[in-house]
């Protein structure tokens, strides 16, 4: 993890950190509290960890809480979570009134930090009911959502919302994910860190040891897909597309993913992908640990082609690393991977394993295209998707809701 | 002389608030009613927000029209628009729904978006930064365009033509302030076909037009 903004000078140029220290001299000194329910694992505390060091950094003073929770509360907010995300998600009043009141005891612990900050950044639904808690709040107090609450199950929705909506902002990753909230709501997509294990630039030896550990052909063409095994993700689509790529192309393809086995849902699709994988040895199924970022950032590099064949997704940031790695991405036709994958410049959008097959054989015949495509995909990430961009639309958000400018121009 | 003061700027996205459209009609009832910020997000601001660079056409609705509700028709003519060419956002706002009203009239069946391909109405904050840098003399422009963001080529090209003096680039505006004869670099400039350009074609043009080269040699 880097702490200070100048390391990504050599990534974005100097312009891109001029705006930050610009945003930063601004917000100098002022607090900024960010609570979520979890210091580790998940997107939210993976964003956290580098967001809240940099911000320091720009010489804000920014902290990060974390929910203190029973597993009932946790049960319950998953709940919560999959109603949000259109899953029927029955929860008991009791549940209810226990998620209250584990947000009263938090209250009770935070409330001193929360009610004299400028600015607090409430993270997805578990600690959403902190607002009506600190009844003497002096700041902004804006609610991220990171996940895709536009079809929500109703009875969810319809609990939560009285509490969200006396926010005085929200923020969502795409427009398709938000719904209509009686206050002002913006988009800031997610982002990638150039310099994390999972993109930093890595050597040839280091490239091809992992080429060798997995027993790869270097002669033939190689598929990835790196995704957790769940049935959103299709895994057994890309299989079945990388069969029919095999009827002409003696290609290879590699399925990654990790941290399922103790999931019964994803144990269920890993088996269901043994099956389907056994006997072609041309794939291979690879149970990764969690902290495998520079091998999953070697496969991306080992690849021809980085394949995200989801039928449901999210932003789908293992899209946008496989951009930054300079490769084309044929990528399912759904949610975030619209936004990066766009035909015949960054990659292909697709909806069968036959319309996967077409892509990857068209583009492992057109090798120029192959590599103008991935220059293209990754000078729109560096313009786009990096850490850099994310960080600077939180600060201009600050900025924005502090000087009371929500409506057309700020001058900074 | 007043030197040449660089600015950056960069967009923050917002909802506007309008429920999005699902067919044509409701892309009608939506422009009529939308405030002018939105219009100019999705006409005007399309090449600072992160999307693609190399769209088909240059405003949202073309690009919505041709991809979504599959009317080719409605995309070319909504996709010709020039913004810039209107006096006013209220001007744009009468063109576009003309030439839907034209099109719904023409049409037997209203065209619709496939689940999950709504329009969704978006505006932006403008949140504009002094780089510091400054341009002395006009001699100096083409070097510096050449070293400028894509976010001040926005601003000072394109942004500008929203602020008084009205439909005039910013550095159109310094050169006429300028003694001398500036007349070679203001019709140099004058003679870019912009409004169909990305703001990466916008500088180079810019660059090579007041260094009297061939553009995209």
């Amino acid at each position: 993890m880097n702490t200070t903004i100048q390391v990504y000078e050599s990534v974005v140029g100097r312009p891109v950190l001029q705006q930050l220290r610009c945003l930063g001299e601004k917000l100098a000194g002022r607090r900024v509290v960010h609570v979520n329910s979890t210091r580790e694992g998940g997107g939210v505390a993976e964003i956290l960890n580098w967001m809240v060091p940099l911000m320091d950094d720009l010489g804000i003073d920014a902290t990060w809480e974390v929910m203190h929770g029973t597993p009932e509360f946790f049960a319950t907010t998953k709940a919560i979570h999959n109603g949000l995300q259109g899953f029927t998600a029955d929860i008991s009043p009791r549940a209810w009134e226990h998620y209250r009141a584990v947000n009263e005891q938090n209250a009770a612990r935070l409330r001193p930090g929360l009610e004299e900050a400028d600015l607090v950044v409430i993270h997805d639904p578990q600690p959403a009911s902190l607002l009506a808690l600190c009844p003497r709040r002096k700041g902004k107090w804006i609610w991220r959502a990171h996940i895709d609450i536009s079809h929500p199950y109703r009875p969810v929705w319809k609990t939560l919302r009285p509490f969200v909506e006396h926010y005085d902002a929200s923020i969502f990753s795409i427009a398709q994910f938000a719904q209509l909230l009686p206050h002002p709501q913006f988009i800031i997509a997610p982002s990638i860190d150039p310099l994390s294990e999972k993109n930093i630039d890595l050597s040839a030896q280091e490239i091809e040891a992992v080429r060798g550990q997995f027993g790869l052909d270097p002669s033939r063409p190689l598929l990835v897909q790196i995704s957790r095994f769940d049935r959103f993700k299709d895994p057994v689509g890309v299989i079945q597309a990388f069969q029919l790529v095999k009827k002409g192309i003696p290609a290879q393809l590699v399925l990654a993913g990790g941290g399922a086995t103790d999931d019964p849902e994803g144990a269920a699709v890993l088996d269901e992908v043994m099956e389907k994988a056994a006997g072609d040895p041309d794939i291979h199924v690879l149970l990764l640990p969690p902290d495998a970022h520079r091998t999953i950032n070697a496969l991306q590099r080992l690849a021809d082609i980085v394949i995200q064949k989801s039928t449901r997704e999210g932003f789908g940031l293992t899209v946008t690393e496989g951009l930054w790695k300079a490769r084309p991405v044929i990528g399912g036709d759904t949610g975030g991977i619209r936004l990066q994958v766009i035909n015949h410049h960054t990659g292909f959008l697709v909806s069968t394993p036959e319309g996967a097959a077409h892509r990857i054989r068209y583009l492992l015949h057109h090798r120029d295209n192959m590599t103008a495509i991935g220059n293209i995909g990754r000078e729109f990430v560096r313009e786009n998707f990096l850490l850099t961009r994310h960080l600077r639309d939180y600060l201009t958000l600050f900025f924005a809701l502090l000087s009371g400018e929500t409506e057309n121009k700020i001058a900074v | 002389m007043d030197p040449f003061k660089i600015f950056d700027c960069t967009l923050l996205s917002k909802m506007s608030g309008l429920r999005p459209a699902v067919n044509l009609r409701e892309l009608r009832d939506r422009v009529a009613l939308c405030s002018s910020n939105v219009l100019y997000h999705h006409f005007c601001e399309t090449p600072l927000v992160p999307l693609f660079d190399y769209p088909d056409y240059r405003n949202d609705f073309a690009i919505w029209a041709r991809h979504h509700l599959r009317d080719e028709i409605l995309a070319e003519r909504l996709g010709i628009i020039d913004p810039y060419a209107h006096a006013c956002l209220e001007d744009l706002r009468a063109a576009v729904l003309e030439i839907i009203d034209d099109h719904l009239s023409e049409r037997t069946m209203v065209p619709w978006a496939p689940p999950g391909r709504e329009l969704y109405f978006m505006e932006s904050i403008t949140v504009v930064f002094d780089t510091g840098e400054r341009i002395d003399h006009p001699d100096g422009l083409a070097a510096a365009i050449d070293k400028m963001t894509h976010g001040s080529i926005y601003f000072h090209f394109l942004e500008a033509r929203r602020r008084p003096p009205l439909g005039l680039d910013d550095f159109t505006a310094w050169l006429e302030t300028l003694s001398g004869d500036q007349r070679s670099h203001i019709t140099a400039i004058a003679s870019i076909d912009f409004p169909f350009y990305t703001l990466a074609e916008i500088k180079k043009t810019l660059v090579s037009v007041l260094s009297n080269k061939e553009p995209f040699a």
